[in-house]
């Protein structure tokens, strides 16, 4: 091969690019050649240099965050909604509950002295997933006459949205969420910065009455009439209690 | 129900594309050159490529996701710094670099400032004109082969090699000290 023919394969060469009939030639000439030699050895520097010195950019876990939150409202039959970006406090919570999340495998792992039953295994995972930035929100909104009517088509359940901004617990939208295989309306309050996620769903006729705790969350589920209700939240119990008294007391009047 | 076919395809979605994230958002950051317009910029590409999602065939997803992001990053450039996406001239010769005209908007006395202040070759890299820059990132830094190169930039092999050639061949004047040539300028 002479100086010419190497020089525009150099590249390739470098690259791995160029094929065996090609390559044995050309490592040949380089090994005698004074010129191409000498080139090819600061190829190779540069190369190395490049992966030396270069940034590794990783895009941000906030980043994916957002993304799957956006992919969420992309995904999800809208109405006019205006949460606009996932705002601070779901980063937040977002970069600390991940720890969670990977520790326990994605699933709830449900330890402790009393059995816990499968719905609220179930409950637990999903209102762990809607703090994780995926999926707080279908419908964003605290005017009852915005939710309520966009569950209807999508659930056989009409769930009573009332908005308790006036006692602390705005309310902030709904989305669906499937339990047990089927979509089930779940409302979207707030308490300071915390969330409070109420699933509604047939009445279990299991009425407890006392709050369930499980790696700091705690879990309050009562039945009204025909419906029952699963409010699951990061507030502490005294709060969800409180949560349940009004809510209860503006749905029932 | 309509709402879980589109939650499937959303889970089906992010199984092939978050993987990739990071490449992608490399890329982004290469050619923007900034953290938070390339978070808008995957972003953005993400959600084009979750609506262009039913095109994907099973395949090169890396080389699908970047390329969604690339043609997003030159979009946004081109709203918003048009004189960072000018064509190159004589792309495709091989050797277009030895007599080239001016090409891109590389800044050569930036270039040769850099000489003196560590000539470091990540801010090398980032004054080259984008189309030789991407080439390089995706090469060097993503590890692709030509062919997928040539597939994510939409481009025939041909000029993935002049470009590649281009850049090394300014990158090494500029890095090691020798006569500043003409592809920079």
């Amino acid at each position: 091969m002479r100086c010419d023919e190497v020089h525009p394969r150099l590249d390739a060469y470098l690259d791995g690019e160029l094929a065996e009939a090609e390559r044995t030639p050309l490592r040949e000439h380089l090994q005698s050649c004074p010129d191409c030699g000498p080139d090819m050895a600061a190829l190779e520097r540069l190369h190395d240099g490049i992966r030396r010195s270069a940034p590794i950019y990783r895009a941000p876990d906030v980043l994916r965050s957002q993304i799957r939150f956006a992919l969420r409202r992309e995904a999800a039959p809208t109405v006019p909604a205006s949460l606009p970006h996932a705002p601070g406090w779901l980063a937040y919570a977002a970069s600390i509950l991940l720890a969670i999340a990977v520790g326990s495998g994605g699933t709830f792992v449900i330890l402790g002295e009393r059995q816990t039953d499968a719905t609220d295994t179930e409950i637990l995972d999903s209102h762990l997933r809607s703090l994780l930035g995926t999926h707080l929100t279908d419908v964003a909104s605290s005017d009852q006459h915005t939710v309520k009517p966009w569950f209807a088509g999508r659930t056989d359940l009409s769930p009573p949205a009332v908005d308790l901004a006036a006692e602390g617990f705005p309310l902030v939208g709904g989305r669906l969420e499937l339990i047990s295989g089927k979509p089930v309306p779940a409302l979207v309050y707030k308490r300071r910065e915390h969330v409070i996620n109420l699933f509604v769903m047939p009445a279990s006729r299991s009425d407890r009455g006392e709050t369930l705790t499980r790696h700091g969350y705690n879990l309050r589920h009562w039945d009204e009439g025909d419906l029952g209700f699963w409010a699951v939240t990061d507030a502490g119990p005294t709060e969800l209690a409180e949560f349940e008294r009004l809510f209860r007391a503006a749905t029932t009047s | 129900m309509a709402w879980i076919a589109e939650r499937r395809r959303q889970s089906r979605f992010e199984a092939v594309v978050l993987p990739h994230l990071d490449a992608g958002y490399a890329l982004a950051r290469w050619l923007t050159r900034n953290d938070a317009d390339a978070a808008d910029v995957v972003q953005e590409a993400c959600l084009r490529a979750f609506r262009y999602f039913d095109s994907y065939r099973d395949g090169d997803a890396k080389s699908w996701i970047l390329k969604i992001v690339r043609r997003t990053c030159y979009d946004w450039l081109e709203h918003n710094r048009p004189a960072e996406v000018v064509p190159l001239e004589l792309d495709g010769d091989p050797e277009g670099s030895v007599h080239s005209p001016p090409v891109g908007t590389v800044d050569a006395d930036a270039l040769l400032q850099s000489r003196s202040d560590l000539r470091r070759l990540d801010q090398l890299i980032e004054r080259l004109p984008a189309q030789l820059r991407e080439a390089i990132v995706l090469r060097e830094l993503h590890e692709l082969d030509y062919r997928q190169i040539a597939e994510v930039t939409g481009v025939p092999i041909g000029t993935v090699m002049s470009r590649l050639h281009r850049a090394r061949a300014a990158l090494r004047r500029a890095w090691d000290g020798k006569e500043c040539g003409d592809a920079m300028r």
